[in-house]
């Protein structure tokens, strides 16, 4: 839906902070329902974020809100143009105007929550807020949208354009509600007949297990996700964190994973700063508006900063290890003072900004730590998760074809296998044999070669679009694998794969559509290929994706060393493109799939790009 | 009633994942609607703190005594409901009850309460759906007799 409004509604060449540039809010069918994890809503904007040029992208978020708008009766809300002053959008079922927000300008994304609240009264819970932090007032273009304590649309810099558009807020308040279609069904497959059917097949691999309680970041979520934790203030108060607030700032010792070495790049590890003082710091960046993400990349880079032996840039100390700057550096960028100024463009803007005056390894190094078009490495094999082959070319596969980041929507689909080949190789290569054969039809989907692994890719994108259309949570759908509850227990069983139909039956509960996988992957592609299309109306071909993705993966992976020359990524290249059916000059769409697709549409403005190439 | 069950709460271990009230409003009214549940599950986001307002099944009934009309009732297993047919939309149930677990419905114009699943084999939908056990069904405490 946010995909097919963009494209209709965001004119060709339009940048980020252009008035006719939109924020799509939208919900999805299962949304406000008791479906599992479906409190998430997504929302799509041209990206400040992205390098060398902006272009279209989404980010999803977890949380209330997108129920409370269903509940008000909207599916989706767009959002452009620009007010002449700071506003919020106040939205009680079908009431809806544009409030003075000149008092909330300035204010962190807690306090301005907290203030509407205390407008309500009474009420004031029972509202759910998305808002900007300063960040995105100051435009920071790694700038989040926040909604309750840490849900964030935040990877896309989206905060920016809300910034951009004097949009502080969007506060809304429904009192209705969403039918389903089969209320008994919903309710069987919701509760807990069939033994510990919502933990998530990850829960072996800790030690703590299922045993411990954590909280949850979206409505309508029963599981005991493993990504959240609880954790304590510098003044005392409890505060949850999840995926890598939790897990990443919140932990006593997770920054050292940051580590590498390898292809001439060194990044040393990097420190956290004891829990109470992570907790707090968690929650500033929060309340600032900024994304988590942006430590993962900086405070790394900061580091061999100091060890090459600089301590300053352009006169203004770097203390990367010391909690006190790291704080002041992280308001600093929010409201772009100091050496915030020159980093609120993000890491990777910055090398442009201080090359010539820094040793090259750093450009480099800052250059590699956003390579993905300006998005911090994840999930790529080599500075910050371990995905041993033939993971990371199944996601090598899908940053060079997607808008952003893919793999923060591929968590559950295929990525977090990789943490079963570290543990028992021999196991795991035997378990994903009877898993491949079953999901994709031939064997060898998952072993550690280069060959085959676009359908993968592929099955994981699809499963991403449908996951983020429900929505659902990508931690918990598809459930690929069933959920295993000792390390003990996975050694021993031979089928892992879990119930793939279940986001099927939920929809068809919920909606009264029954619909089959081939159905359902159809939907995805179509979303998919409209996507792509609007990469290609921003200029985004194969030849960008290889001169700017090819270089990382020369890097040896961190896990096994394996590593793909340029021309090997080529490979990649031309069998994800022919697996799509994409033209392998420019891996765009081609006419007879848009025909098929319903996108016709969409064949005359991309038959002309092809004419200008 | 020797034994009479009951929905405890403890709202410390709540998350607010709404899986209880959606599940309420969908097993009574077909749909998933926050304002039609039987229970309110509310977060103080300055303390992140929870709070879970359900009905107590009192043994001396406040609701019963204040309402004008009849429509309050102890059913079969000691479980007041609302006849809904007799009631007068007055209000007094609702403000009476010492727990503030009595609901009024303006979209619907009636007043809903917690009627401890009547008819469902397994007891409470919520306490079944809780994954964290902030809502389990126990045993009722028996009233303290005060020595006066």
């Amino acid at each position: 839906m946010a995909s097919r409004i963009a494209w209709d509604e965001i004119p060709a060449g339009t940048t980020p902070y252009d008035p006719e540039n939109r924020v799509i809010v939208a919900t999805g069918p299962l949304t406000g329902t008791l479906a599992p994890t479906t409190g998430r809503t997504v929302m799509t904007s041209i990206s400040p974020r992205i390098y060398p040029r902006p272009w279209y992208t989404h980010s999803t978020l977890g949380g209330w809100f997108g129920p409370e708008m269903k509940y008000a009766g909207y599916d989706a809300i767009v959002i452009h143009g620009r007010a002449s002053c700071p506003v919020y959008l106040e939205i009680q079922d079908e009431k809806v105007r544009l409030v003075d927000a000149q008092d909330l300008w300035g204010l962190d994304a807690r306090e301005t929550q907290l203030t509407l609240k205390g407008r309500m009264g009474s009420q004031g819970s029972k509202i759910q807020v998305l808002t900007i932090g300063p960040a995105g007032e100051n435009l920071v273009r790694f700038s989040s949208v926040q909604h309750a304590e840490e849900n964030a649309a935040a990877h896309s810099g989206f905060g920016a354009v809300w910034g951009s558009k004097n949009l502080k807020a969007i506060a809304v308040r429904g009192t209705g509600g969403v039918s389903v279609a089969d209320p008994d069904a919903l309710l069987r497959e919701v509760l807990k007949e069939e033994g510990d059917r919502y933990s998530l097949f990850i829960t072996c691999l800790f030690e703590d297990g299922a045993k411990k309680k954590r909280p949850v970041c979206s409505q309508a979520c029963i599981f005991n996700c493993l990504v959240s934790n609880y954790g304590h203030t510098v003044d005392g108060r409890r505060v949850p964190g999840q995926c890598v607030g939790g897990v990443a700032w919140m932990s006593e010792d997770f920054m050292k994973h940051t580590q590498y070495s390898g292809g001439g790049v060194e990044i040393p590890p990097s420190k956290n700063f004891g829990l109470c003082e992570e907790t707090s710091l968690h929650e500033l960046c929060n309340s600032l508006g900024l994304d988590l993400w942006f430590r993962v990349v900086m405070q790394p880079w900061f580091i061999r900063c100091k060890q090459l032996g600089i301590h300053q840039i352009r006169g203004h100390p770097i203390e990367p290890n010391d909690l006190f700057w790291f704080e002041d550096f992280m308001h600093r960028l929010a409201r772009r003072e100091g050496l915030g100024a020159i980093f609120a463009d993000d890491l990777v803007r910055a090398m442009d900004e201080l090359e010539g005056e820094l040793p090259e390894e750093l450009i480099h190094l800052g250059r590699e730590l956003e390579f993905d078009f300006g998005f911090p490495a994840h999930r790529e094999g080599r500075f910050w998760d371990e995905e041993p082959l033939p993971f990371w070319v199944i996601s090598a596969m899908m940053h060079a074809s997607t808008s952003r980041d893919p793999t923060i929507g591929a968590h559950h689909s295929s990525l977090l296998l990789a943490e079963f080949l570290m543990v028992d190789r021999d196991v795991a290569l035997q378990q994903f044999r009877i898993l491949s054969q079953q999901i994709w039809g031939y064997p060898d989907a998952l072993e550690p070669t280069f060959e085959n692994k676009a359908p993968v890719a592929i099955w994981s994108q699809h499963q991403h679009m449908l996951i983020d259309s429900l929505p659902l949570c990508d931690f918990a759908f598809p459930q690929l694998v069933r959920p295993i509850d000792t390390l003990e227990t996975w050694r021993k069983t031979e089928h892992i794969v879990g119930d793939l139909d279940l986001d099927l039956r939920l929809f068809a509960a919920v909606t009264g559509r029954e619909k089959n996988h081939q159905e359902m992957e159809r939907v995805a592609e179509r979303a998919f290929t409209l996507e792509r299309a609007m990469l290609a109306r921003a200029g985004r071909d194969r030849k960008m994706e290889e001169a700017v993705l090819a270089p990382h993966f020369k890097l040896p992976c961190r896990a096994d060393g394996t590593l793909i020359d340029e021309a090997g990524f080529a490979g990649l290249l031309d069998e994800y493109y022919s697996a799509r059916g994409w033209d392998l000059e420019l891996g765009w769409p081609q006419t007879d799939q848009l025909k098929a697709l319903g996108l016709n549409d969409v064949i005359p403005e991309l038959d002309g790009y092809r004419q200008n190439q | 009633m020797a034994d009479k069950k009951n929905i405890k709460v403890d709202a410390r271990l709540c998350r607010d994942c709404q899986a209880c009230v959606l599940a309420c409003s969908l097993h009574h009214e077909r749909e998933c609607n926050l304002e039609l549940a039987r229970l309110v599950v509310s977060k103080d986001m300055a303390r992140y703190e929870f709070d879970i307002v359900i009905c107590q099944h009192c043994d001396e009934p406040d609701c019963i005594v204040a309402c004008p009309s009849d429509a309050m009732i102890l059913d079969k297993r000691g479980v007041v409901i609302i006849l809904d047919d007799e009631c007068n939309r007055c209000g007094s149930c609702a403000a009476s009850c010492p727990h503030d677990a009595i609901f009024y419905n303006e979209a619907q114009d009636r007043y809903i309460k917690c009627d401890l699943c009547a008819g469902r084999e397994q007891g409470p939908l919520c306490v079944e759906l809780c994954p964290v056990e902030a809502l389990t069904f126990v045993q009722a405490e028996e009233p303290v007799e005060l020595e006066v």
